[in-house]
């Protein structure tokens, strides 16, 4: 019985990042923009989640400047794909080549040293329940948000048919804007969890690829905030069961593709069974 | 009124405010509504969402959704029309759709009503039902425009019309004035053009399709069984979105059948792929050009062979002197502006890239051409020539179908009329015995 | 400036990016731009054997930017370079390493097996869009961190080398080491291929069937299939060829540059070379001036680091940003206007 809890426990803090990430991705896929930037979101949250707790030696102020560095990444990218109609693809990996390299940089120059960061004040054990207990409330709300309200109305109206929007008197460019920055602002909360959340420190390539695992999050949740949440659970379950048979015989690397392959499994069989809003990834050019 | 590329859509979304103006001014006293030609809803949503769409009844944070359904249904019953609030906009047919349209611009009660084009899709007696909701309408005030390339129409329930050509409005006068003759000559800005001459061919066995059986849902082909002979052309009538589309991706492999499908004796089966088709001779000049015929970004030299890429070639090298001669023999037998082989042809203008499209198929030794709406959007000239081109093919021998939405069209063109509704073929018809009155009742469902 | 053709056009903002970001970042070092970007140009092009230092990244980057831009070309958003060169140059690895090879034949059977590893690692993904639809911005995106994992199973698991360190094969034997062109650098004739393929995938673009086939099938999928164009075929082959050229690159690193296979051969060629594609707007011939421009930074970023105490990883910053301005609407041929 201990074990199992332990996996769960280990489960809810595996899946917390991802699941901050894929709320951000169905918040902005279900505009219509597709945010492959995910990974460089949760970068920019966890290393200036880091330099914040640093500079001002409080771990919350620390968060805020996490999400702030995230938000405005995201404003970058949405600004881009909205006002210029640039390729939603690659400037989402342009953020990301652009964030890490930024985050490697910001290393040497804040801690006069590359790969990791000082340790600097964290959340601790009761900062982290509270942001896991908090990504799931979230989860919540996003839905109730997106299914109930006039504003998330909209946003479903700009990612399925932008031009309908626009005829109904609604800013396609200006409701898409906002629906990713906001996705970013909580994507970086993801970046926090893991360097404040889960440890105390900042190091290079922590984010480990999360940003991805949470596109394919978006999908199988079927561009739902609930179902985001249940891809995140999977997803972490995998990612908890690889750190727990460590020693057993199985090859780690094997337990740690397993997340991996898993998506990749899923994706072929759930494509052309779910729908994707229809307008998503499609620029809109008034 | 005003053919097409007059300028008509754009006066109505410079009118309604989607487009700017370069110059003048647009006076109105009240709101302006405007029903698109394309309508501009949701799909995936519901009626009520796409009526009330930034304005939806609040309670609090979250829309107040019944609410929002009684409002719909008051403005249903204010206007004598009927909708279900619940309804998703992907499983209603096109008239239901034009009606949600309808209300979601009536609820700002705009003093202006423009609609673009808005009998393209329905059946003759939904056309009755419109003009009787038009006619009501503006019995309470409401100033219509109504934006068309349909004369008859004009005649029938106008007031005043206004002609527009090449961007001008030429003209303007009370219907009750004015005939059909003046209204065209107006519109053409000189008699229409002639199209050529029919001769007597004698037919021989090209195309049978025996109990087809093609794709799902509301467009789905049920039952198809006729012939189309070399020599001849079959024109299939009928309004959109019954079945039309479904026969034409079967026909061209796009999409799996069901049924029997020969051309030339040989039995085609649903695997057969389009290359294989192509290489046997048949021919599809597709209903939407930007999206299914062309590469906008390539030359016209690169367009023409598209289709038979694998015909201009010596070895795995395309040959270019060929592709460049045959291009240009179509630039010279169809009249295509501006008259270079080699320039890109997403800028040239609709008529004449449907030209390069027609000249394409026609010219390419076929023995059957399946021409889905061949003129569709494109100017009087260019029309004229394009169904010139198709009789002539068929004088020559070739075996022509013919899927138009036009009635005028398939009566001007062909020398079977077949119709369809409901995925099915409802009524044959020969050249010299057209019953418009009846073939409008068959198109629209009657038995 | 805006009649200008739009190559030339992205070509300047390109540049005034590298200069601009570039300047910003060293001043937040408390380094001069002047210094640093003095650095950056010396160590890449200072000397010879900085030349060739420069053009040994110039390869490094071309190979998977040749790979990207068949698959973009075709309409496939090949995110997986890194993963297929990743695999080629495993694959090259073991078979010079461990196989018994005729020594004139050797380098080509090493270059031919790199290709293929780069090559079925492609087609997977292709595999999964023709067959089920999937997604192959995510396919390739998995496979890439899957690549890295299968490479470090293999190389420190059961196939481990004797003689091996962690990490790494045994070195390869010196008859399929590739031949210096500037002698005491590290550049081969790696390059001459690289710039052969180039002018091979321009000419099969332009000039065959099969490439117009293919860029039917990026530019306008519907009217492709409509012509006869097999769609689901092309993205197979696509991406099969594309994993290729870019598994081709991992092999020129084994067997030019570091003589053995080591999981850490690729510091993100496979990403960077997206932004060599998409600078050289998906043309073989700027493709590979792009891919020396990138050169130039990679290799001038070590000399400025060292001697202008400017991070390297500003150069990464600076590709970020200029792959974010050049995201141009031209790479998707989804929607049109009207």
């Amino acid at each position: 019985m201990d074990a199992a809890f332990a996996l769960l426990v280990l489960t809810l803090i595996k899946a917390t990042p991802l699941l901050y990430a894929s709320l951000g991705g169905v918040l902005s896929e279900r505009s219509g923009v597709v945010n492959i930037g995910l990974e460089g979101m949760l970068v920019a949250g966890a290393f200036f989640g880091v330099v914040g707790s640093y500079a001002s030696g409080n771990a919350i102020v620390g968060a805020i400047c996490g999400v702030l560095a995230a938000t405005l990444l995201a404003a970058l990218f949405a600004f881009v794909v909205t006002r210029f109609a640039l390729d939603q693809i690659v400037a989402g990996t342009g953020i990301n080549i652009a964030a890490i390299g930024a985050a490697a940089y910001g290393l040497v120059i804040v801690f006069g040293q590359p790969g990791a960061s000082h340790e600097v004040a964290a959340l601790g054990r009761a900062g982290e329940a509270v942001l896991i207990g908090f990504a799931i409330v979230l989860a919540i709300v996003l839905q109730l948000v997106i299914d109930r309200t006039p504003w998330g109305l909209r946003v479903r109206a700009c990612g399925e048919n932008p031009a309908a929007a626009a005829a109904a008197g609604i800013d396609p460019l200006r409701t898409r804007f906002i629906a990713v920055t906001i996705g970013g602002a909580v994507a970086g909360l993801g970046g926090v969890f893991l360097s404040l959340g889960e440890l105390d420190l900042y190091s290079d390539g922590m984010t480990a690829g999360r940003g991805f695992i949470a596109l394919a999050a978006v999908i199988f949740g079927r561009w739902n905030p609930l179902g985001a949440l249940g891809a995140s659970l999977f997803f972490g379950f995998f990612a908890a069961l690889q750190y727990t048979l460590q020693r057993s015989g199985v090859p780690s690397e094997l337990m740690q593709a397993l997340p991996y392959l898993a998506a990749l499994v899923a994706l072929a069989g759930f494509a052309g069974r779910v729908r994707a809003p229809a307008a998503d990834g499609v620029p809109y050019v008034k | 009124m005003g053919e097409n590329g007059a300028g008509k859509s754009t006066l109505a979304a410079i009118a309604y405010g989607s487009v700017a103006a370069d110059e003048g001014t647009i006076h109105v006293t009240g709101v302006v509504g405007l029903v698109h030609q394309h309508f501009k809803l949701i799909e995936r949503l519901r009626v009520w969402e796409n009526v009330l769409l930034g304005c939806e009844p609040r309670r609090g944070l979250a829309i107040d959704v019944p609410a929002a359904r009684l409002r719909v249904r008051e403005l249903c019953a204010a206007y004598g029309l009927e909708l279900d609030p619940d309804a998703r906009i992907e499983s209603l047919p096109v008239a239901v759709r034009q009606r949600v349209e309808l209300v979601r611009e009536l609820q700002r009660e705009p003093a202006v009503l423009l609609l673009d084009e808005p009998t393209a899709a329905l059946a003759p007696s939904e056309i009755d039902a419109f003009f009787i909701t038009v006619r009501a309408l503006a019995a309470r005030g409401t100033a219509i425009v109504i934006v068309t390339h349909k004369l008859a129409e004009v005649i029938a329930h106008a007031d005043r019309v206004t002609v527009m050509r090449s961007g001008k409005i030429v003209d303007s006068m009370r219907v009750s004035d004015t005939t059909v003759a003046a209204i065209a000559r107006a519109m053409v800005g000189g008699d229409l053009p002639t199209i050529a001459a029919r001769i007597p061919t004698e037919t021989m066995p090209a195309l049978a399709v025996t109990a087809l059986r093609a794709g799902t849902g509301a467009g789905a082909l049920i039952e198809a069984n006729f012939e189309v002979r070399a020599g001849e052309i079959v024109g299939i009538a009928g309004i959109e979105g019954n079945g039309q589309s479904a026969l034409a991706d079967a026909l061209a492999g796009m999409i799996p059948y069901s049924g029997d499908l020969t051309f030339a004796g040989t039995p085609l089966f649903a695997r057969v792929s389009p290359a294989a088709r192509i290489l046997l001779g048949m021919r599809a000049i597709p209903q939407d050009r930007h999206k299914e015929a062309l590469v906008p970004d390539w030359s016209i030299t690169d367009n023409a062979t598209l289709g038979r890429q694998r015909t201009f070639r010596s070895g795995i090298l395309r040959d270019r002197a060929r592709a460049t001669a045959f291009a240009q023999s179509i630039v010279e037998r169809y009249d295509v502006r501006p008259p270079n082989a080699h320039a890109r042809i997403g800028a040239l203008s609709g008529g004449n890239q449907q030209k390069v499209v027609v000249g394409r198929a026609l010219e390419s030794d076929p023995r059957f051409v399946l021409a889905y709406q061949p003129t569709r959007g494109i100017d009087i000239g260019a029309a004229a020539l394009v169904q010139s081109r198709l009789i002539e093919a068929r004088n020559a021998g070739v075996a022509v179908l013919l899927i138009s939405f036009e009635l005028d069209e398939i009566f001007t063109l062909a020398d079977r009329v077949l119709v369809m509704f409901g995925g099915r073929i409802v009524g044959t018809f020969e050249r010299g015995a057209l019953d418009r009155a009846r073939i409008g009742a068959l198109m629209a469902g009657a038995r | 400036m805006s009649r200008l053709p739009r190559g030339v056009r992205d070509a300047v903002l390109a540049v005034t990016l590298v200069f601009v970001v570039g300047s910003i970042a060293m001043l937040v070092a408390h380094a001069s731009p002047l210094v640093g970007f003095g650095a950056l140009f010396s160590g890449a092009l200072g000397s010879p054997s900085e030349l060739g230092e420069t053009l040994v990244q110039t390869t490094a980057l071309l190979f998977p930017a040749l790979g990207i831009t068949i698959a973009f070309r075709a309409g496939l958003f090949n995110i997986g370079a890194e993963g297929q060169l990743v695999l080629g140059g495993l694959t090259a690895g073991y078979v010079a390493a461990a196989l018994p090879l005729p020594g004139v034949a050797a380098i080509p059977i090493v270059l031919l097996a790199g290709a293929l590893g780069g090559g079925v690692w492609g087609a997977l993904a292709g595999f999964l869009k023709a067959r089920f639809g999937a997604n192959e911005v995510i396919a390739t995106l998995m496979l890439n961190v899957i690549a890295a994992l299968l490479a470090t199973y293999i190389v420190n698991g059961p196939f481990k080398m004797n003689g091996a360190t962690a990490g790494e094969t045994a070195s390869i034997p010196h008859g399929s080491w590739l031949p210096t062109l500037i002698p005491d650098t590290r550049l081969t004739i790696a390059f001459i291929i690289a710039l052969i393929v180039a002018a091979l995938v321009r000419f099969m673009l332009a000039r065959t069937v099969f490439g117009y086939e293919l860029r039917a099938a990026g530019d306008a999928p519907e009217a492709a299939k409509r012509a006869g164009v097999d769609l689901s075929r092309t993205a197979l082959v696509a991406m099969s060829l594309s994993g290729a050229i870019a598994g081709l690159g991992g092999a020129a690193i084994v067997l030019g540059v570091l003589h053995r296979f080591n999981t850490a051969l690729s510091p993100g060629y496979g990403f960077i070379a997206i932004a060599v594609a998409l600078v050289g707007n998906l043309d073989p011939l700027f493709v590979t001036i792009a891919a020396f421009a990138f050169g130039v930074l990679q290799s001038g970023a070590l000399s400025m680091q060292s001697e202008a105490q400017v991070p390297k990883d500003v150069v990464a910053i600076i590709e970020g940003v200029v792959i974010i301005a050049l995201a141009g609407r031209r790479y998707f041929s989804r929607g049109s206007d009207r």
